[in-house]
């Protein structure tokens, strides 16, 4: 295995070496020809402004669902109750400084009615100099193209890929992250530390072995360490490729036998797309896992039953779709119309109370943009499990980005 | 836990993949880059995850700061931030 895995890495260097210079002429060449328009560019007389800029920027949605399980009867619900509300406060205090506030209010359906807020993110970044910027808060770290990417607005699927939400999602911490020029291909990257995830252990076993995220107090005293870096070999930046990882020495809580648990996350992903004119083509895919160390987490356990308490916890996902647009006709009501297709599987662990057998997923979604930043999507989910009843669901969401 | 090896080692090798090729093209921007306009890189950086953005959406003030959400978010290059704003200011 050492032997395969130096050649591998050989081979790759020499690849490397080998269509470097052949890559480098190849990338310009997939620039599209856009006009230089100078004219559009200059502004010379207009006031460059200063001080503090606010902008209040959100949305708002409603989603609607028609939930089917083979064998019973169909059920419908709001999924925002009616409405959802997402508030985005984004001040720049000076050319350095910025602050990036996310949070979302939540129609209370019970008795009395009221509302929720909860804290998504909330990011302090200070540019040092180019292509490094510091940042700190509660934020969703680069992961893959979904989270924090490719969940709102954006998501042309409608619903979201089953086999995600695996890995680093909103933690407390601090960072580095920037984007850089090299040559004719760009790089980006993240790298932070953070409270990291949690690890769930009760006596009755029900959760024993999940991640828990969004700490802002962290139950012992080591950090995860993550990060991210994404390659767009391209001039035009139609392909990112990218990769994600986070590793957490210490998820259980100080004192106890499993404070020394450790959990390592990692994800890739892949963005494309292209003007086949008249088509837009839009290609998307992820893949991450989560392995958590092996540890039998029973050994105060109340429920009697739990005969395995040795599990593999492992869970592994993925999605992969494409997307068809008509972006280059002139009738403007089909140009607006955007047909997308999605795969996706979510393998969790065996012989545990909160895993399962392998579920599938296949999406077909009809996106009609009124706007750019206000789609309203029409999908058709299939959701398969071994052992289980075939589920579908139809999903209407309406969302305005403001 | 065979299939997380060698994906670890895949992991490894296009990251070296992806070093290497960056120090042949060499981290200077050639002319073809640097004289882009900012319609080009609005066109070709807002299209990666939603449709390049109509101008007449914001106010000059209001692109200063929704720019540098994006900065941060998509982390575009300097570069290309300070050329987008200037291109969105002068066509909203």
């Amino acid at each position: 295995m050492k032997i395969k895995r130096v050649t591998l890495l050989s081979l790759s260097m020499m690849a490397a070496i080998l269509l470097g210079p052949v890559f480098s002429t190849y990338v310009y060449a997939q620039t599209d020809s856009i006009p230089n328009d100078s004219v559009i560019d200059e502004a010379p007389n207009k006031p460059q402004g200063g001080g503090e800029k606010f902008l209040l920027a959100g949305e708002v949605f409603t989603i609607w669902q028609n939930n089917h399980i083979h064998g019973l009867p169909s059920t419908n619900s709001f999924g925002a109750d009616p409405l959802g509300l997402m508030l985005m406060p984004l001040v720049k205090l000076n050319d350095r400084l910025f602050l990036d506030v996310q949070v979302v209010v939540n129609a209370n359906p019970g008795p009395g009615g009221g509302a929720s807020v909860s804290l998504n993110e909330a990011i302090i970044s200070y540019r040092i100099v180019r292509g490094l910027n510091v940042f700190a808060g509660n934020f969703q770290p680069r992961w893959g193209l979904y989270e924090g990417v490719l969940d709102d607005f954006t998501n042309r699927y409608c619903s979201a890929p089953i086999g995600m939400g695996i890995g680093a999602q909103t933690e407390s911490g601090i960072g580095i992250q920037g984007g850089i020029q090299t040559g004719y291909s760009k790089l980006s990257y993240q790298l932070y530390i953070a409270n990291g995830p949690q690890l769930l252990v009760d006596s009755t076993g029900m959760q024993n072995g999940e991640l828990t995220y969004a700490n802002y107090t962290d139950n012992n005293k080591n950090k995860a360490i993550g990060g991210s870096l994404a390659f767009l070999p391209f001039s035009n930046s139609s392909l990112e490729v990218g990769v994600s990882g986070q590793y957490t020495p210490e998820t259980g809580d100080a004192g106890t036998p499993f404070e020394n648990i450790h959990s390592t996350s990692f994800a890739a992903d892949l963005n494309y797309y292209h003007m086949f004119s008249p088509v837009m083509l839009r290609v998307q895919g992820q893949y991450e896992y989560t392995q958590t160390q092996n540890f039998n987490l029973y050994t105060d356990a109340t429920n009697t039953t739990l005969l395995f308490p040795q599990f593999n916890n492992q869970i592994k996902g993925w999605y992969g779709g494409a997307t068809l647009r008509l972006s280059g006709i002139q009738n403007v009501f089909l140009s607006d119309l955007e047909l997308g297709g999605r795969l996706g599987e979510l393998v969790l662990p065996q012989n545990v109370m909160w895993g399962g057998n392998l579920m599938n997923q296949t999406t077909l979604c009809l996106t009609y943009w009124f706007t750019w930043k206000t789609p309203l999507n029409i999908a058709y989910d299939i959701y398969t499990q071994a052992g289980s009843p075939t589920q579908t669901a139809i999903t209407v969401r309406g969302m305005w980005f403001f | 836990m065979k299939s997380i090896i060698s994906i670890k080692t895949i992991v490894v090798a296009l990251v070296i993949v992806m070093a290497s090729s960056v120090i042949m093209n060499g981290c200077k921007a050639p002319e073809e880059i640097t004289s882009k306009s900012g319609t080009q890189l609005w066109g070709e950086n807002c299209t990666r995850c939603h449709d390049a953005p109509d101008p007449h959406t914001f106010s000059d003030d209001q692109w200063d700061v929704a720019i540098e959400h994006m900065h941060q978010k998509a982390l575009l290059t300097d570069t290309e931030v300070k050329k987008i704003v200037t291109f969105m200011k002068s066509a909203n």
